[in-house]
């Protein structure tokens, strides 16, 4: 298994677009994906779960990824979130 | 000929056609259980429903990206439903419930559907919560496609018509071709909704909270929509017919000219300025409000905010809300009322006790008092957002002067806590007063030594004054505000508020008639305050005045004892 830590920046956090957008991301790749956000598991191949989370804007939140091809995929959903998922990110935050 | 006057509008304006009824033949989900055998043809039909979904909401997406760029937002919409309707949590919620409790498959959809809606209404967040609406409607297109119910064939609006409906959802009306709807008119739905916003960014007219109606109009018949006033009138006669014409027109003049006159300040022929200010029952319609070069809002209604939910708003949630609103009107001044309900107004969590006369009872200012937890909370939320422009805070329903100082003294409490909390509010923060009970009225000149200002209630005033109940057909002739008792009250509490040197202002419907705006302009009113499509015509009607003359006019018609209008 592979993790890193990373900050969402959306400006309205993970909202449907955005949500959508990750989710999409993330059904693309193979590994078993898990983000974490405080206490909460969320997996990001679930729109659903993903913005029942509600995870707002400033949450650091870790990407865990495992499988075959987790180094890869990990770094796929970390450029994800760091590009803003289509939504560009808030330069000042 | 019948007519209807309960909707509210949505979006103003006229229309006129053939009624296009939209029909909905949902039927409530089959509860029978399945025998273990059939659980893979179960959710077989599931995952044909979920393949029929995608292509009725891919082809949505195609026939929505090429729409002009007012409805665009629908595509997000529609990609996000694609997004729910594929999802692999609804799909073992739905296939679980199927294999493990033996539900049918519209069973283990509706129930999944209510899981995962709940656990958005839940949310803080109000975005959040709203999503609830779109678990729903993916919902709905599925067991549409379960019952093998068609969707509404919109494809047969092939002329101008008057769209009438129970409800619209963003499927429907992104399939409706828009240059065909003349107006649209829902049974259910809030100003503030999908239809609402459609409408007034189509520019089409609308009347939506209508209640029943759908049962009373066959498909195809004449029907006139007056989103001006708030009327529907199917089969019209032709006198009916003519007039609605006249007034149409009218309309469209007045919208021209107050077009080009929008900017104009309020100022009588003889110089007498007078501040214009619209109603508001949220931030949407104070955004709407500032469209029409309003001076201000002269009653934000703060009810919407607990009306919402199923629980006290917080502070933080009424703070947003609040500033939203100043925001929108820039500098210009937003008198917030605090909480009014009770009489017809009750919220489902918060069980008021069941009284003979709610209207004498336990309402508004009575139960901020009573609970002045709940009063706080709103008090410190309107305090922070007057940071961010010019708010006056009013009071409703005061009867006595000690009210008003409990009131004032809760208030100073909370500006206290607020300093000391280094949380940042407006020092002069005016307050002031509804002036709606006959007690009000007979003690105006102390409560105006207290205030910074009076905002006369014609409504409740008219009833209390009258003793007559404004909701009861049987005495509705004697509800009157054109009743001499009413008008030497108005008249009264405007003379008791200059003594002390404050103005005196009116957000009930008198202050938004045409007929009533010379003789309120002679009795001295300085603010009037309505709904905000009603603003464009006094403004005209005010500035065409004299104000030398309505006041002899007014002095005149006070002498009488008979009603002179109305």
């Amino acid at each position: 298994m592979v993790s890193a830590t990373i900050e969402v920046r959306n400006k309205s956090g993970l909202h449907m677009r955005p949500a959508s957008e990750l989710s999409r991301i993330a059904r693309q790749c193979r590994s078993n994906i898990i983000i974490r956000s405080g206490e909460k598991l969320v997996n990001p191949k679930s729109i659903l779960v993903l913005m029942s989370a509600a995870i707002k804007k400033g949450t650091v939140v870790t990407v865990e990824c495992s499988g075959e091809t987790e180094e890869q995929d990990l770094e796929t959903i970390l450029h994800a979130i760091a590009s803003g998922l289509g939504e560009g990110v808030d330069e000042t935050a | 000929m019948n007519i209807w006057n309960d909707g509210k509008i949505a979006s103003e304006g006229y229309a006129s056609g053939p009624a296009f009824i939209v029909q909905r033949d949902e039927r409530p989900a089959c509860t029978d259980k399945i025998r273990e055998e059939e659980i893979e043809e179960e959710i077989l039909r599931f995952d044909q429903a979920v393949e029929t979904g995608v292509e009725q909401l891919r082809k949505l997406l195609e026939e929505t990206q090429s729409l002009p760029v007012g409805q665009a937002g629908n595509a997000d919409i529609f990609a996000g439903h694609l997004e729910i309707l594929t999802d692999c949590t609804l799909y073992e919620e739905v296939t679980g419930r199927i294999r493990r409790d033996l539900e049918n498959v519209q069973m283990a959809l509706q129930l999944s559907a209510d899981h995962f809606a709940a656990a958005f209404e839940a949310m803080d967040d109000a975005y959040m919560r709203e999503r609830a609406d779109d678990v729903r409607d993916v919902e709905r297109r599925l067991m549409l496609i379960l019952q093998g119910v068609e969707e509404t064939a919109f494809h047969t609006l092939r002329e101008t018509s008057v769209v009438v409906a129970a409800d619209l959802t963003p499927s429907d009306t992104v399939r409706m071709n828009m240059d065909l709807v003349a107006g649209i008119i829902t049974e259910k739905g809030g100003v503030t909704g999908h239809v609402g916003i459609i409408a007034r960014n189509s520019g089409i007219p609308s009347l939506v909270c209508v209640g029943p109606i759908l049962s009373k109009i066959r498909n195809r018949e004449q029907v006139l929509l007056d989103a001006e006033r708030g009327s529907i009138i199917t089969s019209p006669d032709r006198e009916t017919q003519e007039k609605f014409c006249r007034n149409a027109a009218a309309y469209r003049d007045l919208c021209k000219k107050a077009k080009e006159n929008a900017d104009l300040p309020c100022i009588t022929v003889d110089g007498r300025k007078l501040s214009v200010c619209a109603n508001a029952g949220s931030p949407e319609e104070a955004e709407q409000a500032a469209a029409y070069s309003v001076d201000g809002i002269g009653l934000f209604r703060s009810e919407f905010l607990y009306m919402r939910q199923r629980r006290f708003p917080t502070e933080e949630e009424q703070f947003e809300a609040y500033r939203s609103a100043v925001r929108s009107m820039g500098g210009r001044e937003v008198t917030i009322r605090t909480l009014d309900i009770g009489g017809d107004k009750g919220l489902d969590y918060f069980q008021l006790p069941k009284e003979e006369n709610p209207f004498l009872g336990c309402r508004a200012i009575r139960i901020c008092l009573k609970r002045p937890d709940i009063f706080k909370t709103q008090l410190r939320a309107i305090l922070r957002a007057s940071a961010f422009g010019r708010v006056r805070i009013m009071f409703p329903m005061i009867a006595w002067v000690e009210e008003l100082e409990k009131a004032l003294e809760i208030l100073n409490v909370c500006k206290k806590e607020l300093r000391e909390e280094g949380k940042l509010f407006d020092e002069g923060v005016e307050t002031g007063i509804m002036i709606e009970t006959p007690a009000a009225v007979i003690l105006a000149q102390e409560l105006a030594s207290r205030v910074d200002f009076f905002s006369i209630g014609t409504n409740d005033l008219t009833q209390y004054m009258l003793a007559a109940d404004r909701g009861n057909p049987e005495v509705a002739p004697l509800y009157n505000p054109f009743h001499p008792a009413v008008l030497r009250s108005i008249h009264h509490v405007i003379r008791a508020g200059h003594e002390r040197h404050i103005p005196v202002g009116m957000c009930g419907e008198l202050a938004g008639n045409i007929e009533a705006a010379r003789l309120l302009l002679g009795l001295g009113l300085d603010e009037f305050s309505m709904s905000a499509p009603s603003t464009p015509r006094i403004k005209q009607e005010l500035r065409a005045a004299n104000y030398g003359e309505a006041v002899g006019a007014a002095a005149e018609a006070l002498k009488s004892p008979y009603t002179i209008l109305g």
